[in-house]
């Protein structure tokens, strides 16, 4: 079998490549790109996780959930990035900076 | 059945204060007549009060004997483990302080009719004049300690804006200096006064208390305290009852004011406008006198003694040094204001000399001092009201220009040289009389104090001579020249009304000194073997 | 005593109206009469004594009294009687003044007070009228007060005088002191009771009263400025009765003085007649010349008291007043006409001085008789009452000094010189003034100069006649017939008496007098006068001695300058160290400030600038930034989720 470590290292791996998407891209709709692999990365280990759970494969059906939660996520994000563009201009979230002290 | 004449008379000038207060500023003189009627209500009650004093009256220790008193407690506060505090409203008079009663309300009136044409702010002017008044009647008649302190402060206020608002040239720094200088003495005072309240008890309610008549009965002090005569404690080196006594002293001798403290009264008497100079002169270097006697005799009496030889010295110094200096002025204004210290420096040097002539002849020469030098402000005044300068050297002549005035300068002069038949004659006489027979009486003064002292007369007869002679006589000659000669007016009514009662006044004391003498006779005695027995 | 008081009130109260003097006169002519009839009734009786209460001070009663005993009626006539013909002559003289009603006061004052000094019972009342009769002195003297001179005059003469009231309080606050009262019978009586170096000290300083009153050397000084005052004032105060005051004093607490105290007056009395009558020699102002007779007489009347024979003393004040007054009054008459002349025709000169007189004998004669006898009794010329008692002053003198040792044997000899200056410089006045020809005729012409007026003249003469010996004695040669001075004699003041000199002394000064006579005759009529006028000694005494100018610089100018040092004192030191306390405050209250400023209120605002600075940096988190706020969240959680790691295991 493939010991659980590798999973969380790949989930890990993926987590940390959506963080750096989320933090250092310049487009809102990479952003959102990574914040979805985080998600998915948390799926990941949801669903490595769910190999000790037998009886009622806890995790995965978790997964399931997040799968949907995550599409309804990106759904919102997107309406609310395509308001933001209309607004701005501009999908680099740098350029919003109203909320600036 | 009690009249309260003493409260009555200190108090009139407060209700006067209120009612100035209510009236509204159009009115301007109204404020004057309320004030002249406020002067004249208390000269009355006064005048009658000095009439009905009994002469046997000595007070000075013994409370049965002061006479018009009025006793009431007034703050008696439950400080838990500092006891009880007592303080009480406690008047009285004695025959010290009655002759400086209808001193002070003949001077307030006399600055009232002075201050006729006050023209700048009137109420306020009116309004501070009547809380002086109270607070200086307050002054002479307090035998609480702490109220007397009140009054004593409450002087100083009016006083302040009087002079500084009121004034001449410099009046602001006038009026500073004098303000902070007389604080300095009274702040320390403050200190002994608090040190007395925990040295002595009240003998009917076992409480501290700040009654003067109860500190000046060794008996109550209790055994231990700050200034008990009995344990006599040390502060900073010497005896703690004549540090009290020191401390005392110079709070009330830069009142007086002695030389070399004395540098406020030529700025304050200068800057301040006539009728304050009145009062300052006529009244306020009296506190300093009344103070030293009443206070600083009559609680520390040991100490007195002690430092008889260099009050003596300083009396000695301010006749001489006082006089020296009137007669390099140019100014006339300040040369009566230093005349006035050479005066008050006899009176000093009859309170060191312990004898009851001394003593007489110096609270004499302080009652006759004040008039008089009311007198001489006022005429002053009166030649700076209409020209505006009061330089010696600009004037020449002055007789023939204005004779009346010139009459009442001379007189006015003469009698505070001392010359006999005025009342300054009789003080100055006495105090060297009671100085010489110091070492005789007593053995605390050396006759040579009182041979400089006479040094004084004639300097004073110098420095009023020349200056008559300089000013009055000769062929006139202004530096004003024709415009001067017409500003010039000889006495107006009102001015010869104010002069006539006050030189007649000391010429009747001077002839009939009795007038004077009967009432302080036995309260002199009583102080004198007060002080002579320790 | 009380009635010219009265008058002084009266005609101070009229003011103007009062010019004509009637009051004043009418007033002391009252006095003289209840003078004259005191007299009559206390003369050679027990005196009376009487006494009022005035004021008591502690335990101590002091009263107003009246003393009559043959001294003080003595005074009482003596007073009252010059004084009236002073009246009466003023009147006239004083005339168009427009002050006048001024001086009826002032001198109705002056009556009032020297009549109040003689009867005073107590030393207080004595020093009252003392300085009351010092203060009509300065009124009087700077009369005509738009003149400088006489305010300058009036001036010094009250501030000498107060010298002399200094010593006289002294005095009296010794006596006090150690008698515990004032009354002059107490003192007469017991002076024992004062201890030895008081009771000198005691007579040391009245002396000093009386010095300055009576115009002792070197107190003198102000006497001849006084003279600016008019000429009648001069007469009545400044030699017949004020300048008497100190004399009166001295013979009325005789007792008091011991054997130095006497002494003293002695020598300085002769020393004062010695130069006085030196300075008299050279002097032009026919008032200043009178000035100095008086202040050598004074001299004279010192000596006297200083041999202890005062009544002897008493005696030449008696007739040195008429003389004198009388000489004054003769000089004011000459004055008069003088300035009369001046003004009448435009002249510019001095009317007082003698070089512009000369043969007035022929143009007021009535005058020159009354002068001529009023010098005669000054030199003391036979039949005249000077002649009685001042022969009588230097015999008894002669006959102190020959029980005395030492230098006061001098004393005696110098007052026989002194009497022939005396007569010499009277005489020079008489031949410069009567005799010779009119020097301002030299100047014009047709100069007319009258007699004086009957109201002038008629006091005059009878002051003449009181000065010629019936007054005082039946014999005029002798001195021991003399009813006044029997009546003053006291068992104090006997000296055994030397007869020879009782008649020596009197032939030689009337020699003398002859023969200086003959000398001013020569020198002054006829003009041959040997020495030359510039000489030192001539400069000495026509300067007074320069002793004004040494008063000024030894003791007026001292003193000024002392007094504006004092002023220095006071204004850079004195007020200095509290000018210098109040900067010594504000330069506290500087540093205060400064640091109240700086340092505490600088950690306030450290503090806030603190929290400014993390507020700041804080802002910087707030930066709009979506991802800085992502990054931030992720960055925190992760700490805490390390920390509890770490705590945890």
């Amino acid at each position: 079998m493939i010991p659980l470590t590798h999973f969380l290292i790949v989930g890990a791996c993926l987590f940390a490549i959506g963080l750096y998407t989320v933090m250092a891209r310049r487009n809102a709709i990479l952003v959102l790109v990574g914040i979805e692999l985080m998600i998915n990365a948390a799926i990941l280990n949801l669903v490595a996780f769910s190999r000790y759970d037998k009886t009622a494969y806890g995790g995965q059906a978790f997964a399931l959930f997040a799968i949907v939660l995550a599409a309804a996520a990106v759904a919102v994000a997107l309406a609310i990035i395509l308001n933001a563009y209309k607004f701005y201009k501009s999908v680099n979230p740098e350029d919003i900076r109203n909320l600036k002290d | 059945m009690n009249p309260h004449l003493l409260t009555l008379l200190i108090f009139l000038p407060l209700a006067a204060v209120l009612l100035i207060a209510f009236i509204p500023a159009a009115k301007k003189n109204a404020y004057r007549y309320i004030a002249l009627f406020t002067g004249f209500l208390q000269l009355i009650l006064s005048g009658g009060m000095y009439y009905l004093f009994h002469p046997k009256g000595a007070g000075v220790t013994d409370a049965r004997l002061y006479q018009f008193v009025d006793h009431i407690p007034w703050i008696r506060l439950d400080m838990g483990s500092l006891g009880q505090l007592e303080i009480d409203y406690f008047v009285g008079v004695d025959g010290l302080s009655m002759p400086f009663l209808f001193l002070t309300s003949l001077i307030m009136l006399i600055a009232v009719g002075a201050s006729w044409n006050i023209q700048k702010s009137t109420k306020g002017y009116f309004i501070l004049l009547m809380i002086l008044n109270m607070a200086v009647m307050g002054v002479f008649a307090a035998l609480d300690f702490f109220l007397f302190y009140i009054f004593y402060e409450l002087m100083l206020l009016p006083l302040y804006f009087l002079i500084g608002i009121w004034g001449g040239a410099r009046r602001e720094y006038a009026a500073m200096k004098f303000f902070l200088y007389t604080l300095f003495g009274s702040v320390f005072m403050l200190l002994i006064i608090v040190g007395l309240y925990f040295s002595v008890t009240n003998p009917e309610t076992g409480a501290h208390t700040f009654n003067m008549l109860h500190m000046m009965n060794p008996a109550n002090y209790t055994p231990g305290s700050v200034f008990s005569a009995a344990a006599n404690h040390e502060l900073l080196g010497i005896s703690a009852r004549l540090l009290g006594f020191i401390v005392l002293f110079v709070a009330f001798a830069i009142k007086v004011p002695i030389v070399p403290l004395h540098t406020w009264l030529p700025d304050a008497h200068v800057e301040a406008p006539t009728p304050i100079s009145i009062i300052l002169a006529g009244i306020l270097l009296k506190v300093g006198g009344y103070g030293i006697l009443r206070i600083c005799f009559s609680i520390f009496p040991d100490a007195a003694q002690q430092s008889a030889w260099w009050l003596g010295l300083i009396g000695v110094v301010s006749i001489v040094y006082g006089a020296l200096v009137a007669l390099a002025q140019r100014d006339l204004k300040r040369m009566i204001a230093y005349s006035s210290v050479s005066h008050m420096g006899f009176v000093l040097l009859g309170i060191a000399s312990f004898t009851t002539e001394g003593t007489a002849g110096a609270v004499f020469q302080m009652i006759s001092h004040g008039f008089l030098s009311a007198a001489l402000f006022f005429l002053v005044g009166m030649l700076y009201d209409r020209v505006h300068d009061r330089h010696i050297y600009h004037f020449r002549g002055l007789a023939s220009i204005m004779p009346r005035f010139t009459v009442f300068v001379a007189i006015t002069f003469f009698a505070s040289l001392g010359l006999p038949g005025f009342s300054a004659f009789i003080g100055e006489v006495f105090v060297i009389i009671g100085a010489f027979n110091a070492e005789s009486v007593n053995g605390i003064l050396p006759r040579w104090m009182a041979i400089a002292g006479s040094l004084g007369i004639l300097l004073s007869a110098a420095y009023f001579l020349w200056t008559l002679q300089r000013m009055f006589f000769g062929q006139p000659r202004l530096k004003g020249g024709e415009e001067w000669s017409k500003m010039l007016v000889d006495a107006s009514p009102r001015e010869t009304f104010i002069m006539v009662p006050m030189l007649g006044l000391a010429l009747t004391l001077g002839i009939y000194p009795a007038l004077a003498f009967d009432k302080i006779n036995a309260s002199v005695l009583a102080l004198v073997e007060l002080v002579g027995n320790n | 005593m009380l009635l010219p008081f009265a008058g002084f009130l009266l005609s101070a109260a009229l003011g103007k109206r009062a010019g004509n003097g009637a009051v004043a006169t009418s007033a002391i002519l009252l006095s003289l009469l209840a003078a004259c009839y005191a007299f009559a009734q206390i003369w050679n009786q027990p005196p009376i004594h009487i006494q009022w209460h005035w004021f008591t001070i502690g335990e101590q009663a002091f009263h107003v009294g009246v003393l009559l005993d043959n001294m003080a009626v003595m005074m009482l006539v003596l007073v009252s009687l010059i004084a009236l013909p002073v009246h009466i002559y003023s009147a006239a003289y004083m005339k168009g003044d427009p002050g006048i009603h001024r001086y009826w006061t002032y001198l109705s004052l002056f009556c009032f007070a020297m009549l109040g000094l003689v009867v005073a019972d107590n030393l207080l009342l004595m020093y009252i009228c003392w300085e009351l009769v010092g203060f009509a002195s300065y009124l009087l003297i700077g009369f005509w007060f738009t003149k400088d001179a006489a305010v300058q005059a009036n001036k010094k003469a009250f501030i000498v005088n107060r010298i002399g009231d200094i010593g006289f309080l002294i005095g009296m606050a010794l006596t006090y002191s150690h008698l515990g009262t004032l009354d002059t019978k107490a003192l007469i009586e017991a002076p024992e009771t004062l201890p030895a170096p008081w009771l000198t000290v005691a007579g040391l300083a009245f002396f000093l009263g009386a010095m300055a009153k009576s115009a002792q050397f070197p107190l003198h000084v102000w006497l001849p400025d006084a003279m600016e005052g008019p000429t009648s004032v001069s007469s009545l105060i400044h030699a017949a009765t004020m300048v008497a005051a100190g004399v009166f004093l001295l013979a009325r607490i005789f007792p008091v003085f011991d054997a130095t105290v006497l002494l003293v007056i002695a020598t300085i009395g002769t020393v004062t007649a010695f130069a006085a009558a030196y300075f008299a020699l050279t002097q032009y102002d026919i008032k200043n010349i009178l000035a100095f007779s008086t202040i050598s007489q004074l001299g004279f009347m010192m000596v006297g008291i200083g041999i202890g024979m005062y009544p002897v003393a008493l005696f030449h004040l008696a007739t040195h007043a008429f003389f004198k007054c009388l000489l004054f009054l003769c000089a004011g008459a000459i004055i008069h006409e003088m300035q009369h002349a001046k003004e009448t025709y435009g002249l510019d000169m001095d009317p007082q001085d003698i070089r512009n007189m000369g043969g007035l004998r022929k143009h007021m004669p009535l005058t020159f008789t009354a002068m001529l006898i009023a010098s005669l009794a000054l030199a003391g010329f036979p039949f005249t009452g000077g002649y009685l008692s001042k022969d009588a002053l230097i015999v008894h003198t002669f006959e102190w000094a020959a029980l005395q040792s030492g230098a006061a044997k001098l004393i005696p000899y110098v007052l026989v010189a002194v009497s022939m200056l005396t007569s010499f410089y009277i005489l020079r006045l008489l031949a410069k003034v009567f005799f010779g020809s009119l020097s301002i005729r030299s100047v014009k012409k047709d100069i007319r100069i009258h007699e004086a007026p009957m109201r002038m003249l008629g006091p005059m003469l009878f002051l003449a006649g009181c000065s010629l010996f019936p007054l005082f004695s039946v014999n005029p040669l002798n001195d021991s017939y003399v009813w006044l001075m029997q009546g003053l004699t006291s068992p104090v003041s006997t000296l055994p008496p030397l007869r020879l000199l009782h008649l020596a002394i009197p032939v030689l000064t009337t020699g003398v007098t002859c023969i200086v006579a003959g000398v001013a005759w020569q020198w002054y009529v006829n003009g041959k006068y040997p020495l030359k006028g510039g000489g030192k000694f001539y400069r000495l005494s026509e300067h007074q001695g320069y002793l004004d100018a040494l008063y000024d610089a030894a003791v007026v100018r001292p003193v000024v300058r002392l007094s504006q040092l004092l002023l220095w004192v006071d204004h850079y030191i004195i007020d200095g160290m509290v000018n210098g306390l109040s900067a010594l405050g504000r330069s506290f209250a500087a540093v205060a400030a400064w640091v109240d400023q700086r340092l505490v209120d600088g950690i306030v605002r450290l503090i806030g600038k603190i929290a400014w600075g993390l507020g700041n940096v804080f802002r910087r988190l707030q930066n709009g930034r979506l991802q800085h706020y992502f990054a931030t969240l992720f960055f925190i959680i992760l700490v805490i989720l390390l920390y509890h790691i770490v705590v945890l295991l």
